[in-house]
């Protein structure tokens, strides 16, 4: 079987172009190309500090010594790299609309994991999809890697997502863990803070809970709301039974003009309410519908939201 | 309001019904989404009262009940009673008489009468058969006993006044006999009850008069000739006008002879009077005039306040009476209009050529030169062109042959004896009209014969009458029947000679009047200034449409021909004050004619529209959100064109 390529060569070459904003430094593991509080060995100064014996005395600022006749040691800004989380909900509810939703989302997480690894950083990334529990088969984590050459095992990696949920047709079950106890373990297993990125519909209770974990645990969180058009503005009418496709649950409703008004105002008010509580926990909140291109969205939309650069 | 089917009423069960399924909801379709979070997230403080909350402001719900309702109500067939006629048939009868020409009721009386018929066969039930008459000259079915509303509507539309009289009594008649086919006809008059009506007129079927008109207020010109003034060189005219309304009229009139005006009085009439007016010395012109009254608000009917009068102008007939004398036939001739008399003592001497008639009374010309025109030969001596004498008969009865012969009409001459008679075998040219019997007493005894006493014809392209005895030998002057023969007599071989011509004529007036047997037809110019020709039958012609008022002239040959007016002068027509029932009915019936009837009024049709409005309302209801959709998907076609 061969696999249509998830972006052409030259998406990805304006992809190379960008670069992912931290807005903080982070302890990295390798050396690479982000600032870290830790000091190191960069060409960049950044302080003096007292030689305290058994530091490396190559690192003793011998002008000071002649005209303090004191030791001192020079310290330098430590550059290393920088892990990037990536979340993507792939639950039953992403597999939905058109344009699908989860395929949106993978395209996305596929595009910026592209721009993080062409910027020497590390990724990650998880499937939430909470109802299949994590760490089931390959397709669930993708353990962190970096460097431009794990580009196909990324592509691969969400290849085999996007085909993962087209093979689970069926019956409806009831999710093990709610999304809130989902990110409450990401967030306490995850060895490196770093910037983090959720694609998700968001269509559950729980997430504010455990995006509120996450960004208290130092993660900086960028949340990415998809929704498919379908869903902004549902083309239905009569009485009708309405079926979700996660669960058993079902809600009648007698479709007409005003309860479809209700209905738009309703989402916007939801919005909202994400947009309220986004702010001041520092998380980007990114409402996206899934009909928006993909390239607007990167080279536009991102970069005015300050993800990318 | 009361239900012609009530039991209609009996499917407002169904109301609840509705109401029910809305409560229990029937199966819905099912349609897979991605989430029911939102929705749920919606729905939440909705169904928290259900299912009471869910009948709360459901548009759809109260527009299908509505519809329910108006069509129940439409199925119940609710009427409410409404004054109007009833019964299985009902019998219009419109007066298109002159009188209803009157504007005292906008726009005119006709008008207001066609409305009112209309109301009327709107109000009546569906199964009412309808039958309209218009009363005019004649009575005319517009529209026979039909159920087809539409139809009875054009029927009535295609209704006009007529410049005449009414003649009630005809469509009254033939209302009676069509209510006696069908029981339970009610006849309908539409009139101002100025109309002709017989004393005695029994109706079958319910009469009801429905008087049309307020008021009376009309002046008319009742009367108008035209004379020569005793000096020969002006004319006079006498015009009587007429008030016919409740209050004095001051009005004025003009005399206008070929378009000038000639004359004016003024005139102070009292109610109900009559004023007359002669004007004097007015130039002959073309021996025409017309007579107006002045455009006067308080006067409601224009129509008879215009008059014509023509002079007389067909010549008189020029007859020459060769005789020794005969005092009847002087006389006779003396009496009647429009001849000129000239006498002569000898058959041989010089008579006048020109004359159209000469009469050889016990004479003959012994010459054979005999004159132009037409002959009268009374009693002939001797033989002469056209028939031989071979003697005479005593005592011959008088019998008529031809009882339809021009010169017998009205005749009867059974009374008639005579002394003797000229004996003339019937030429071939000539129609026998009266015959002698006689017993041949020289010949056979008892042997009946007969021999020609009057007889007539065409030979020459002349009129020639024989009368075979003398009139001095017998009583016929001295009967009734002698005048009428004598004027039959004269009008067959002078005809178009004044007298047989009226000068003033009815609007609607037949008119049938002899020409000059070689003429084919005559060209007749009406008011409007419109001629036609028509053909002369037998020497007759017939003048049938005279509809229009005004001045009407008659044509043949070069200049010969006639002139007539015709004047609405029908007191019955210009008297317009309208009747409060119908004259000659008896009172008891018009009485009970009048008694406020009542008729349903349907109004399921009304319900039904309105039930028809509730659907369509209910089912853009329904299509609200496909409706706007559609809306801005065409909003985006078209600014996407923009762009």
């Amino acid at each position: 079987m061969t696999r249509e390529p998830f972006f052409s060569e030259e998406f990805l070459q304006r992809l190379e172009r960008l670069a992912l904003i931290a807005r903080r430094s982070t302890v990295g593991q390798l050396q690479g190309e982000r600032r870290s509080p830790k000091r190191g060995q960069s060409v960049e100064f950044a302080d003096f500090r007292p030689y305290v014996s058994g530091d490396d005395f190559r690192r003793i600022d011998w002008n000071a010594y002649a005209r303090l006749e004191k030791f001192f040691i020079k310290l330098f800004v430590e550059e290393e790299d920088l892990t990037v989380h990536f979340l993507v909900d792939n639950s039953r509810s992403m597999n939905w609309g058109q344009p699908n939703k989860l395929r949106y989302a993978a395209q996305v997480v596929g595009a910026l994991g592209y721009v993080a690894l062409a910027g020497l950083d590390r990724i990650t990334i998880s499937a939430l999809d909470h109802t299949t529990g994590n760490g089931n088969g390959n397709h669930a984590y993708f353990p962190p890697q970096r460097g431009k050459r794990q580009a196909l095992a990324l592509f691969n990696y969400l290849q085999g997502l996007l085909e993962a949920s087209g093979q689970e047709p069926g019956m409806p079950h009831v999710p093990e863990r709610s999304p809130g106890q989902w990110l409450r373990a990401y967030a306490s297993s995850a060895l490196h803070k770093g910037p983090l990125l959720l694609v998700s519909d968001l269509m559950d209770d729980g997430w504010q809970d455990g995006l509120g974990v996450l960004a208290g645990r130092g993660f900086e969180v960028n949340l990415v709301h998809v929704l498919s058009p379908q869903e902004v503005n549902p083309e239905l009418e009569g009485d009708l039974k309405l079926l979700d496709s996660e669960n058993a649950g079902e809600v009648e409703i007698t479709a007409d003009y005003e309860l479809l008004e209700r209905y738009r105002r309703e989402l916007q008010t939801w919005q909202e309410d994400w947009k309220r509580f986004c702010a001041p926990r520092g998380i980007h909140y990114a409402p996206v519908v899934s009909s928006l291109p993909l390239d607007e969205l990167l080279f536009a939309w991102l970069r005015r939201q300050g993800v990318l650069k | 309001m009361s239900f012609l089917a009530p039991a209609a009423l009996g499917l407002l069960a169904l109301l609840p019904v509705i109401v029910a399924m809305y409560l229990l909801k029937l199966r819905r379709p099912e349609r897979q989404v991605s989430s029911v979070y939102l929705w749920r997230r919606m729905v939440r403080d909705v169904e928290a009262n259900a299912p009471w909350q869910k009948l709360k402001a459901n548009l759809l719900l109260i527009l299908q009940l509505l519809f329910l309702l108006a069509l129940i109500a439409a199925l119940a067939r609710p009427f409410t009673w409404a004054e109007g006629a009833g019964g299985q048939a009902t019998i219009l009868i419109l007066d298109t008489s002159a009188s209803m020409a009157a504007a005292d009721v906008a726009p005119n009386r006709l008008e207001a009468a066609k409305d009112q018929a209309r109301r009327l066969v709107d109000g009546l039930p569906q199964e009412t058969r309808l039958t309209v008459i218009a009363a005019g000259r004649e009575a005319q079915v517009m529209a026979a006993s039909s159920r087809d509303r539409r139809q009875v509507h054009q029927a009535i539309e295609r209704i006009q006044a007529e410049n005449a009289g009414s003649d009630l009594s005809v469509a009254l008649e033939l209302a009676s006999a069509m209510a006696a086919r069908q029981p339970d006809t009610e006849i309908v008059v539409l009139s101002d009850g100025r109309a002709d009506l017989p004393q005695r007129l029994s109706i079958k079927g319910h009469l009801r008069y429905l008087p049309v008109g307020i008021s009376g207020e009309n002046q008319a010109i009742s009367l108008l000739t035209l004379q020569p003034s005793p000096g020969g060189n002006t004319l006079t005219a006498f015009a009587q006008v007429s008030n016919y309304g409740e209050t004095a009229a001051q009005r004025r009139i003009s005399f206008y002879g070929d378009g000038l005006l000639l004359d004016v009085y003024d005139l102070d009439i009292q109610p109900g009077g009559q004023q007359a007016v002669l004007a004097a010395d007015l130039p002959v012109g073309s021996g025409q005039i017309e007579a107006r009254l002045d455009e006067e608000s308080g006067d409601i009917l224009p129509t008879d306040d215009r008059a014509f009068a023509v002079l007389g102008d067909s010549q008189p007939a020029a007859v020459t009476l060769v005789s020794q004398g005969n005092l009847f036939l002087e006389t006779a001739l003396s009496l009647m209009p429009g001849i000129e008399l000239t006498l002569a003592d000898s058959p041989d001497s010089a008579l006048p050529q020109d004359a159209q008639l000469t009469i050889f009374d016990n004479t003959a010309p012994i010459s054979a030169t005999l004159p132009a025109g037409n002959l009268l030969f009374i009693a002939p001596p001797r033989s002469t062109t056209y028939f031989t004498t071979t003697g005479t008969v005593e005592a011959p009865s008088m019998r008529p042959v031809a009882t339809e012969d021009p010169l017998l009409a009205h005749v009867s001459l059974a009374e008639a004896s005579l002394l003797d008679a000229v004996r003339i075998p019937l030429p071939d040219w000539a129609q026998l009209v009266v015959v002698g019997d006689f017993s041949a007493e020289n010949t056979q005894p008892s042997a009946a014969s007969s021999t020609p006493l009057i007889f007539r014809g065409q030979v020459d392209g002349r009129r020639v009458v024989v009368f075979a005895f003398d009139l001095r030998h017998s009583d016929l002057p001295l009967t009734v029947a002698f005048p009428i023969l004598w004027a039959n007599t004269i009008q067959w071989l002078a005809p178009g000679s004044a007298g047989e011509v009226p000068l003033q004529i009815t609007p609607g007036e037949t008119l049938t009047v002899s020409v000059p047997p070689d003429v084919e037809a005559v060209q007749v110019t009406r008011p409007d200034g419109v001629t036609s020709r028509l053909a002369a039958q037998g020497g007759r012609v017939t003048l049938a449409e005279t509809d229009d008022l005004g001045l009407y002239r008659v044509q043949w040959g070069e200049d010969q021909g006639f002139r007539l007016a015709v004047n609405l002068f029908l007191p019955q027509e210009s008297d317009l004050k309208p009747a409060d029932n119908l004259p000659g009915l008896g009172q008891d019936e018009a009485q009970a004619g009048l008694a406020p009837q009542q008729a349903r009024r349907e109004w399921w049709r009304w319900l039904a529209l309105a039930a028809l409005v509730i659907l369509t309302g209910e089912w853009l209801v329904y299509q609200r959100s496909a409706l706007v959709r559609l809306r801005d998907r065409l909003m985006n076609t078209f600014s996407g064109k923009k762009r």
